[in-house]
């Protein structure tokens, strides 16, 4: 039985049966009374008589005496059980009322409703775990491209912001402890329509639970984890999780294209950020000295990625004497240098060389300690390179307001990597193989992509050529035409129009090919990257799924689609072959 | 000893002897068949199904089956006994009657199988 008429049901339970009891005496006693008919007999009312008396004078209808006139005895009898009667219908009431304001009812109710909600999702849907920052980007993102999604949060506050806000799709969504497995089954992980999990809580042990159960539950489903913990990744990864992201390792990539060519992080930024919003400014790196304060988690990965560098020496601060121990036993052989001390005060930067520093790090984990350096070191040496390392969420416009050249917010990293695992698998790929690309090749790209972007940050999407989601190519191909990728790139609607759009990757199988020509030929199978706006995705959807649109690109003959008008052009045509003299 | 279960199966056993007070007797003969009986095995029948509410094992949910079925065709006979007597004048005639005892006999039939699953119950907590 459900919960939730089982719990009416129970609290009812004595209301009802006081109410029955009530009913039967008064009933009763109305049929034992003897009253006086209008001939003057004697007179008993009759039990369906009773009945109808007692259910209008308990519900305070009150229709008058019927069908004679009562005798006195009776009218005390009915006064007696007037009183009784509406006593207890208001005790009822009230039990219903106070059931209905019963927190625990309501809990059973937003379950009960969200697992009739999630049930009835019949569609490929995505179930995300902590609606955080992060959760909120990816929600969005799926959302905007029409995918479903659910969502589990623990806290109640981060839930009722996206109860409110106007998300494209609706969002089920339910207060939890998603590492609870009981939870994860409400929420759908066993339905066939689950496609993938996304755990980006808080914790890493919870992530790690998440993966576990889902990967236990549904072997399928592909599952996306947040860790910052390298033993929480490799366990992760043991057990098949799909992706795992680590913030600082991705934000470790992103410095390595920072330093390799401003546009290498054009690239990156302009086709993983959220589209619509407005493009960033390439980031010159600068070569030189460099001092980096704070070296944990974060600190040694910036670490690894400076040191090997040509013209970049380092200059380590950190006041724990154990890690500078830690430091001294692996670089002994380098000539990097390590001080100890916090970095917030003019001695200690001055002493690691600040006046002729190209660039500093701001990478302890307190958030107080980041801005104060940054701000000490701005004041000594304004033109620094500044990377900073942004902890708490709130902090947010603080950050922004220091101006740093390349600001590293976990959350944000975090979810366009998954938007790209999720939406866009290609991107990913892509983005692996640019990054052993040169800086040449970075400056064509870029320029490439500002020549179609425009103003804002560009639509992603992937061109699958199968029989479900390019019909029209499919056929074209089956009938033994040549398709190429310069069709593709045509404006189905005029003549000779290019579409505003890149091709990024061409892969099939497992041959990638970056920047594919427009002699690329496709074939069945070929799945293509393409980066341009929404409106070019849409009348690419034309050629892809529209016959005639295809025909048009090809050979810029518009055909007739209906039967009679292709007879007509048909005979038409052969007429105009006869006229022709051989 | 449970006053809880005391009472409930008070309600469930007076429930089944109550009904088959009304029912014996000649299924035709209104002299068999007292009226104010019928209404004693409708109240306690009701009493009894509230009672069910909201169990939500297997063999609460058969007890609650039973007794919405008595109740139901409790309510039946005792609405045709209305028609009969009060809204057409046809009177008490023994095929008034005999539909009226039909009816309560099905919901004894019920009101046994709830006592005997009453009993099953029992007897499942002695082992």
């Amino acid at each position: 039985m459900n919960l939730v008429t089982s719990l009416i049901l129970r609290r009812m339970r004595t209301p009802f049966i006081l109410l029955i009891t009530v009913y039967s005496i008064a009933i009763l006693g109305l049929i034992l009374i003897p009253g006086v008919d209008d001939k003057g007999n004697v007179w008993h009312m009759s039990i369906f008589h009773a009945f109808y008396f007692i259910s209008f004078t308990a519900t305070t209808i009150g229709l008058g005496e019927i069908p004679y006139p009562l005798a006195d005895a009776q009218r005390l009898w009915v006064v007696i059980s007037v009183y009784i009667t509406v006593i207890t219908w208001l005790y009822a009431i009230g039990k219903i009322l106070t059931l209905v304001q019963d927190s625990t009812f309501r809990e059973a109710v937003t379950r009960s409703r969200f697992r009739k909600n999630v049930r009835t999702l019949h569609q490929p849907f995505y179930l995300i775990c902590g609606m955080g920052e992060t959760g909120h980007e990816v929600v969005t993102a799926l959302t905007e491209e029409h995918y479903r999604a659910v969502v589990i949060e623990k806290d109640p506050d981060n839930l009722n912001e996206i109860r409110l806000n106007e998300l494209r799709e609706f969002v089920p969504s339910i207060i939890g402890d998603a590492s609870d497995p009981v939870e994860l089954e409400d929420a759908g992980i066993r339905n066939r329509h689950c496609k993938g999990v996304i755990a980006t809580t808080a914790s890493d042990a919870t992530n790690l639970k998440i993966a576990i159960t889902s990967k236990l539950l549904h072997p399928t489903v592909k599952v996306v984890c947040r860790s910052e913990l390298k033993e929480y990744e490799e366990n992760m990864l043991s057990f098949g999780t799909d992706h795992v992201v680590n913030p600082f390792e991705t934000f470790s990539d992103i410095f390595s294209m920072a330093m390799k060519s401003p546009s290498m992080h054009l690239i990156y930024d302009w086709l993983t950020g959220a589209p619509n919003t407005s493009l960033s400014e390439p980031l010159y790196f600068r070569y030189g000295h460099w001092i980096l304060c704070g070296y944990g988690r974060f600190g040694k990965q910036l670490y690894q990625q400076l040191k090997n560098h040509e013209g970049i020496d380092v200059t380590v601060i950190d006041p724990s004497e154990k890690l500078r121990d830690e430091f001294i036993d692996s670089e002994a052989d380098s000539h990097q240098k390590f001080i100890i001390g916090t970095g917030f005060d003019e001695k200690t930067l001055k002493q690691a060389g600040i006046d002729e520093a190209a660039g500093l790090v701001a990478g302890s984990d307190n958030d107080s300690n980041n801005l104060s350096i940054i701000m000490t070191a701005r004041a000594i040496n304004p033109d620094v390179f500044v990377v900073a390392r942004q902890n708490e969420f709130n902090n947010y416009d603080l950050y922004s307001a220091t101006m740093a050249n390349l600001i590293m917010r976990p959350r944000e990293i975090t979810a366009r990597k998954i938007r790209a695992v999720f939406l866009n698998p290609l991107l990913v790929d892509f983005l692996k193989l640019a990054a052993d690309e040169d800086a040449e090749w970075a400056n064509i790209v870029v320029s490439r992509l500002s020549a179609v972007v425009g103003e804002l940050k560009p639509h992603i999407w992937t061109a699958e050529i199968t029989s479900e989601t390019s019909p029209a190519v499919t056929k074209a191909i089956n009938l033994g035409r040549h398709v190429y990728l310069g069709h593709l790139t045509q404006d189905p609607a005029s003549r000779h129009v290019k579409l505003k759009c890149v091709p990024l990757l061409h892969v099939r199988g497992h041959e990638f090919s970056l920047l594919p020509e427009e002699s690329q030929d496709i074939r069945n199978g070929d799945r293509i990257l393409f980066c341009g706006t929404r409106e070019v995705k849409n009348s690419m959807d034309w050629t892809l799924k529209v016959m005639s649109s295809l025909n048009y690109v090809m050979t810029f003959r518009t055909e007739p689609e209906s039967f009679v008008w292709r007879l007509l052009h048909r005979y038409f045509r052969k007429v105009e072959r006869r006229s022709v003299p051989r | 000893m449970n006053l809880e279960k005391v009472v409930f199966s008070f309600f469930l056993i007076l429930a089944l002897t109550l009904n088959f007070g009304f029912f014996i007797g000649e299924v035709d003969n209104p002299e068999h068949h007292n009226v104010y009986e019928l209404y004693a095995v409708i109240v306690v029948n009701l009493i009894a199904t509230v009672m069910k509410f909201g169990d939500r094992s297997q063999l609460g949910a058969m007890l609650l089956a039973t007794g919405l079925v008595a109740v139901a065709q409790l309510i039946s006979a005792s609405i045709v006994w209305a028609v009969a007597v009060h809204v057409q004048d046809t009177g008490m005639t023994p095929a008034v009657m005999a539909t009226i005892v039909s009816l309560s006999g099905g919901a004894m039939l019920a009101n046994v199988i709830s006592v005997i699953l009453l009993m099953i119950e029992a007897v499942m907590l002695r082992h």
